[in-house]
């Protein structure tokens, strides 16, 4: 019946009925390990794709004051961040639609407008710091940003605009795989061990105590790691790539490997900042701080900084301009998929397109507000995040949309609300101390 | 390993990529229209708005700070 082409140990069979085809393997070990691999690349996308530009910037910058005193926020973040994102990949396994679709017809055009507006001006206002950082590492590399940046915007529009989700989500775990090199480099620069290793298990507070600029310093850190654009990009990804019910569990250990990959990583940048400290370096951006370390370090040191900052900034670039294309066209209505080629879904391939070569523009353009941009990503985000994520808790209690199989337990709902609870506590700190510093004494 | 239709009669398993595999029912929010106002989502929905109505006073705050009007910038 079947006419079979070999190739080594792989039988190809052509498609002779409309019935899926698939991979076949002789032992469970094997069926399980193969299907954990085909699930495997939103969750460690949507976190690693986290530790962009801005995070690289804050993870440095508190290594560089604190030394390696605040890597245990990291560790303490990390059940945060799976736990908000593992409700994500419920809701998106149970519906097979996006958040932002989900926010319209559960609560309405007014909350559904007010998201989707939100998450676009921040998303693309983010999109300006990821390519200024772009711009910045490009800079030191010896290539100019005139010509850098429009070129690794025609790459990032290239890279979603092949019409295969397949090929795109390899391509880009590919790019996280890369952020092994922070690692690396931790290793290199050769922190004691133990100094880590206790800092990050035992809670301790730096020298000079309890400053205002700790406590600010420790809410970025916080609004780093856990950002609104996750929540929408996890959910549209996962509903893209038609995860099905039975892949729940597979979806939950991608979140997880995800979550720990990324904070592994985000406490390398702090060890990687915290070099600086040791040698008395003190720098506005990553990309300086990898231009001073080169008499400690080496030039291979600095290289590698500048690329993987560079690399930070093209994962979020992507990730980030997805979320919102997904999300406008889930409530447009418009065809909204990876898999479909450029000319059968024209508006949510334009949107990418636009954000990414508006955000690009913005930055090539002498004495851009790149201050007052950042600043603004700050305050959305207070506002975002908190309502963001008070959608997502509500939603995963719909009893009547998810049944009991996929709504929240007890136990979900008692670390979801503590989460929420201090998530609008820090939001709210955070958007004081940008809008309003003289509330808080910080103002002069 | 053997690609394989899935209904091929074999003692192996056969595993489908989620993209090549039939597609599932999902559970379909379209024919619900909005969620009940039970006493959780009228609270949560109340505190969000107090939160933004807050976070807006702020943001207006500070516009208005930057506009000299408080006349409270040194310098």
């Amino acid at each position: 019946m079947h006419r079979s082409n070999f190739k080594g140990s792989v039988i190809q069979i052509p498609d002779e009925t409309a019935l899926p085809r698939g991979w076949a393997v002789r032992s469970l070990w094997a069926r399980n390990l193969l299907t954990f691999l085909m699930v495997f690349g939103p969750g460690l996308i949507v976190m690693e794709a986290d530790n962009d530009a801005g995070a690289v910037s804050t993870y440095v910058q508190a290594g560089a004051q604190y030394g390696t005193h605040l890597l245990w926020i990291l560790l303490v973040l990390l059940p945060m961040t799976y736990f908000v994102q593992e409700m994500v990949v419920r809701l998106g396994i149970a519906t097979g639609q996006g958040h932002a679709a989900m926010i319209y017809q559960r609560f309405g055009s007014w909350w559904g407008r007010f998201s989707l507006f939100d998450l676009l001006l921040i998303n693309f206002l983010t999109l300006v710091t990821e390519f200024a950082a772009i711009a910045l590492a490009l800079d030191k590399l010896g290539v100019n940003p005139r010509a850098g940046v429009p070129l690794s915007a025609v790459a990032l529009m290239f890279l979603v605009g092949t019409g295969s989700y397949r090929r795109w989500e390899r391509t880009v775990v590919a790019l996280c795989l890369l952020d092994i090199g922070w690692i690396a480099i931790a290793v290199f620069i050769r922190t004691p061990a133990g100094e880590i290793i206790r800092n990050s298990i035992v809670p301790s507070v730096p020298e000079g105590g309890v400053t205002a600029s700790l406590v600010f310093l420790v809410i970025a850190i916080v609004g780093t790691t856990i950002a609104p654009w996750q929540l929408f990009f996890q959910q549209s990804c996962v509903a893209d790539k038609r995860l099905r019910f039975s892949d729940l569990n597979w979806a939950r250990l991608d979140t997880l490997i995800g979550a720990i990959f990324t904070i592994v990583v985000a406490g390398c940048m702090m060890v990687v900042g915290s070099a600086s400290k040791i040698h008395g370096i003190a720098f506005l951006d990553p990309a300086q701080m990898a231009v001073a370390l080169r008499p400690f370090a080496g030039v291979g040191v600095q290289g590698a900084i500048l690329l993987l900052m560079l690399n930070a900034a093209v994962l979020g670039t992507t990730a980030i301009s997805l979320s919102s294309a997904w999300a406008y066209g889930e409530v447009r209505g418009w065809p909204h998929s990876l898999e479909l080629p450029l000319h059968d879904a024209p508006g949510f391939y334009s949107v990418y397109f636009v954000c990414v070569a508006v955000a690009a523009a913005i930055v090539l353009i002498p004495r851009a507000p790149l201050q007052l941009i950042i600043l603004s990503v700050q305050v959305l985000a207070g506002v975002m995040l908190p309502s963001a994520i008070i959608f997502l808790q509500l939603l995963l209690n719909d009893r009547v949309l998810l049944g009991d199989e996929f709504t929240n337990q007890n136990w979900n709902n008692w670390i979801n609300w503590t989460i929420i609870i201090v998530f609008f506590v820090l939001s709210l700190i955070l958007a004081v101390q940008v809008v309003a510093p003289k509330l808080l004494g910080q103002g002069g | 390993m053997t690609f394989l239709n899935a209904a091929t009669n074999t003692n192996a398993y056969v595993v489908v990529h989620p993209l090549d595999d039939l597609v599932e029912e999902k559970r379909d929010p379209s024919c619900l229209g909005p969620m009940p106002m039970t006493l959780t989502v009228r609270l949560s929905l109340f505190t969000l708005r107090a939160y933004l109505i807050l976070m807006t006073v702020l943001v207006a705050y500070h516009v208005v700070d930057l506009a000299g009007l408080l006349n409270v910038h040194k310098g």
